[in-house]
């Protein structure tokens, strides 16, 4: 057949076959070798899709491992306009379940864009409302959403995540570089409808979760101390009030109070003034509280024993053309009954005997005007000014508590190196750190700063502030069946307009240690302007006594209580 | 030979396209089980986060003192009693060991 055709058609024909060949040769080339990268991107954009994970935020717990923050996904809810048939109609289905005015909705889905966020980071139960809604032109993703599940509890110390997850307040903060996920990017092989077939990079797995905190702070200690101190500034009419509660052995903090309280899971509509952690940020005049560490110094350094007299000047006594009060005349008195009633006069004396070199030197060693390092962001470091700055009063005025800014950290701290002997921990509220599998990663020892004053001089201003609440002021702060150590303050605040001490606003507080022989708990309260009777011992040192009994029951510490038995068996 | 050849071949190529659907298909699987697996753990964690807000303390003091009429304890009513006394007791006196006793009410103390 073929040789029927004549060569020349046959050329044509061949011709016509090279060049089909040709065309369809030069086009290979061009796809397969010129324009190949160009083009195996756009196939890799059709193919492929990469998406951003990032692994949960780690959890928060308490020393017993009670949960306090965690990550939960839960659906955010987006449109896309162009998509849209009805933007009325999607709306008013939307409404009710995102609980936003239809108005707004459909304003949003009228924009010309491609994408428009509706509600982000909703209850689980409105996401599986929209499931079922199943509406076009309307998305959900799952995004991580930080639950505080046990509400405002220790939310001053937690502190909050904001929307996109990062740690903005607290421990959520301090140790954001610990919480945080990894992030990571993944590739994902699409199928013509748009299915994952195979995630390219599998065998990398899921990005890995943030680390694990856990807590020196104890829930149950947390809930009691806030229970009491709320209670206590509801009833005094306070602005606001602050409670610590330490392990005097480790500086672990068990509890730390703030009131009024927030709730971390609805942060935006507050003020920054609500979530400022007062118990490390806000440095006051601390009052009569500073004489238990100026009696530390007078001591150590010999310039006065318990059982020194000291003259209480008819209830007055003028100092650099001012005249320091009390609130009671006095006469002679031992240095231990100073303490105990509090005498102003008795501890300007003593601190003036001092001399402003070795008070200053014992507030710095207490720790007052520097930071206690505590792991918590926001941390004030007081004031306490340089000798060289003092008048002729200052002396006296910072041995009764006066011209000197101290944050309720630092006293309590000061208070707890007295109850342990005479050794300044540090305070701390992260005790270990663990990766998601649960490994620790880091452990917090105690540390101790330095050793304040010696074992001895602890063991007598110990039985001095004894006698603070047997035969002082500070009585109400007694628990019964146990041994309690402390010093009540009630110190006037200056008035800004005046720029004198106000007559009518006081800070009262007290700061103390329980049981006495052997201090398990150091705690302080201060209520910030209580109306009415605004003595500390009135106000703050009930607290201290309502909280430390509890606590003292809950962990289990034995009381006196053996000495009622042992009696009792003598009878029968 | 050249039948088998081509059967051999063929047997190849249908291995090589099992395979690959194979592939596919698990891909598919895998896929369906991890948003399985990842529904199951929002569900746990959901769960986890409502067992700690429904174990909140708060909470249940305030379901034992308004639904249970239950009262907290005031003071002097909660004794803790030291299994291993170490106080030093007058010579007239006999110790006794005794358990913990928690919670002991007023009333009924010796």
């Amino acid at each position: 057949m073929p040789n029927s055709l004549p060569r020349g058609r046959r050329y044509v024909l061949l011709l016509l076959l090279l060049c089909g060949f040709g065309v369809v040769l030069f086009r290979l080339v061009t796809l397969q070798v010129l324009q190949a990268a160009e083009l195996s991107v756009k196939a890799d954009r059709q193919h492929q899709k990469t998406v951003s994970l990032e692994g949960a935020r780690g959890t928060i717990v308490d020393r017993h491992g009670k949960l306090l923050a965690k990550n939960v996904e839960v659906p955010s809810v987006f449109g896309v306009p162009n998509a849209l048939h009805s933007p009325l109609t999607t709306a008013r289905q939307l409404s009710p379940i995102l609980h936003m005015k239809s108005d707004e909705l459909e304003r949003k889905l009228r924009q010309d864009r491609s994408f428009v966020w509706l509600a982000r980071k909703l209850d689980p139960d409105q996401g599986r409302q929209l499931d079922r809604l199943s509406l076009d032109g309307i998305g959900v993703v799952m995004e991580g959403r930080r639950f505080y599940p046990k509400g405002s509890l220790l939310a001053h110390v937690l502190g909050f995540s904001g929307m996109d997850g990062e740690g903005l307040e607290g421990v959520e903060h301090r140790y954001e570089s610990y919480l945080r996920g990894e992030k990571r990017m993944m590739v994902l092989q699409r199928d013509a409808l748009g299915r994952t077939v195979f995630p390219r990079g599998m065998t990398e797995g899921s990005p890995t979760p943030g680390h694990s905190l856990t807590l020196t702070i104890d829930e149950v200690i947390q809930y009691l101390a806030e229970r009491e101190l709320d209670d206590a500034v509801g009833r005094a009419q306070a602005k606001s009030g602050t409670m610590i509660v330490l392990d005097p052995k480790t500086g672990a903090v068990l509890a730390m109070a703030v009131s009024p309280r927030f709730d971390p899971n609805a942060v935006s509509a507050l003020s920054p003034d609500r979530w400022r952690n007062r118990a490390l940020t806000d440095a006051y005049e601390p009052g009569s509280t500073m004489k238990a560490v100026m009696a530390a110094a007078a001591i150590e350094e010999r310039v006065v024993r318990p059982n020194t007299m000291v003259f209480g000047e008819h209830g007055h006594m003028t100092v650099a053309n001012t005249v320091i009060h009390d609130h009671e005349r006095l006469g002679w008195v031992s240095f231990a009954q100073v303490i105990q009633k509090s005498s102003n006069i008795g501890a300007a004396k003593t601190g003036m005997a001092l001399g402003e070199q070795r008070l200053h030197r014992y507030l710095l060693a207490f720790g007052f005007g520097q930071r206690t390092e505590i792991d918590l962001p926001g941390e004030g470091a007081g004031l306490v000014r340089n000798p060289r700055d003092w008048g002729r009063r200052s002396v006296a005025s910072i041995s009764m508590g006066q011209e000197i800014g101290v944050t309720p950290l630092q006293m309590v701290s000061a208070v707890a190196a007295i109850a342990n002997g005479g050794v300044l921990m540090k305070p701390y509220v992260v005790s270990e750190i663990r990766d998601a599998d649960g490994h620790i990663l880091r452990q917090t020892p105690p540390q101790a700063r330095r050793r304040v004053i010696s074992p001895d001089t602890a063991r007598s201003v110990t039985r001095i502030l004894e006698g603070v609440i047997t035969d002082g002021t500070g009585t109400k702060a007694a628990i019964r069946g146990f041994r309690v150590a402390g010093k009540t303050g009630t110190a006037q605040k200056i008035d800004p307009r005046t720029g004198t001490y106000s007559a009518s606003r006081f800070v009262a507080s007290f700061a103390g240690y329980v049981p006495a022989d052997n201090p398990q708990l150091a705690m302080i309260v201060v209520i910030d302007e209580p109306q009415g009777d605004a003595w500390g011992g009135a106000v703050a040192a009930p607290v201290f006594s309502r909280v430390g009994e509890q606590v003292l029951s809950y962990l289990g510490v034995p009381s006196y209580e053996p000495v009622t038995l042992a009696m009792a068996l003598r009878k029968s | 030979m050249k039948t088998f050849t081509v059967f051999l071949g063929l047997c190849l190529v249908f291995v090589f396209v099992w395979e690959r659907v194979d592939m596919v298909r698990i891909g598919y699987q895998i896929e369906r089980l991890k948003r399985d697996k990842a529904v199951l753990e929002r569900q746990r964690d959901e769960l986890r986060v409502k067992v700690s807000a429904l174990s909140a303390s708060d909470r249940i003091a305030k379901l034992a003192t308004e639904k249970l009429g239950m009262n907290l304890p005031q003071q002097g009513q909660v004794i803790i009693v030291q299994s291993r006394p170490s106080y030093v007791y007058p010579s007239n006196v006999v110790p006794v060991e005794l358990k913990i006793a928690k919670n002991y009410p007023a009333s009924r103390r010796l």
